[in-house]
């Protein structure tokens, strides 16, 4: 047993925000590896479509420069779960289209894009405020894959989720070292959907 | 209440640095270990660690099912 010397308090590191049960009712905690692979699937399209907006909204060409990577990179992750998928499930020939038909509409309810922009217009100004940005959006995605682990009775689906949130981890730690090169300075204040 | 899970509740707890609790998170595959959170629920929504478990400090001890004695567990 292990105990964290000052807290919260004192953690300089990643944190999310939220309650334990936001966001799982997107899942009854019983999916199957493939059911769980589609609703990930639809996480990461979600993502990419948001930068995607993103980059057709803003002017700064180097901030649209880097909304492109991160959109390649929920790409990449799209592709791994891909593969898995290719795995589980052998008899469909193209498995890319079978999830684009079934993606769920994640985050629909509470995350409308526009409205999202909108409210956080500030941080497309600069490269520092948009890593800010992201690195809080994957900050909130690594939390609700591990919530939905916690959640998941399934084992097989269990590992799944714990794998993408592997993923998510390096991911956050290559943003974490890219903001602190000498230019990050300011600190951003996000507003999530879910946030009064 | 099992004395395996009795001993690690109550047994010697080993304070971490920040540094190292975020380097033994960045090293470890998930899944591999517990991070547990024992404040509030509302202090837990205004910010907690990705992926910690919430258990209340009063509800720790009737919550020892929730517990894998198996996995190294980190406590906050």
């Amino acid at each position: 047993m292990y105990n964290l010397k000052g807290g919260i308090k004192a953690w300089q590191g990643l944190k999310a925000v939220g309650p334990v049960e936001l966001n799982l009712d997107l899942i009854q905690g019983d999916e199957s590896p493939v059911a769980m692979i589609e609703i990930s699937y639809g996480m990461e399209e979600t993502l990419r479509k948001f930068y995607l907006l993103a980059s057709e909204q803003i002017k700064n060409g180097e901030v649209v420069a880097l909304l492109k990577k991160l959109g390649d990179i929920e790409e990449r992750h799209k592709q791994i779960l891909l593969s898995r998928y290719a795995e589980l499930n052998p008899s469909e020939p193209d498995g890319q289209a079978g999830l684009a038909d079934r993606l769920p509409q994640i985050l629909e309810g509470g995350f409308k894009f526009s409205e999202f922009l909108d409210r956080n217009r500030a941080a497309f100004q600069s490269i520092p405020e948009l890593l800010d940005l992201a690195m809080m959006i994957e900050t909130q995605a690594l939390d609700l894959y591990l919530r939905f682990a916690m959640k998941m009775s399934e084992e097989s689906s269990k590992k799944i989720l714990y794998k993408i949130a592997d993923e998510e981890k390096a991911h956050l730690e290559a943003l974490g070292k890219l903001r602190d090169k000498p230019f990050m300075e300011k600190k951003l204040t996000l507003h999530l959907p879910f946030m009064s | 209440m099992k004395p395996v899970l009795w001993r690690k509740l109550f047994g010697p707890v080993k304070a971490l640095e920040p540094d190292q609790v975020k380097d033994y998170i960045l090293q470890h595959p998930e899944g591999t270990y517990a991070l547990i959170d024992v404040r509030q629920p509302g202090e837990y929504e205004a910010e907690h660690i990705p992926g910690a478990q919430l258990i209340p400090l009063p509800d720790l001890a009737n919550s020892l099912n929730k517990l894998d004695p198996e996995k190294p567990t980190i406590v906050y």
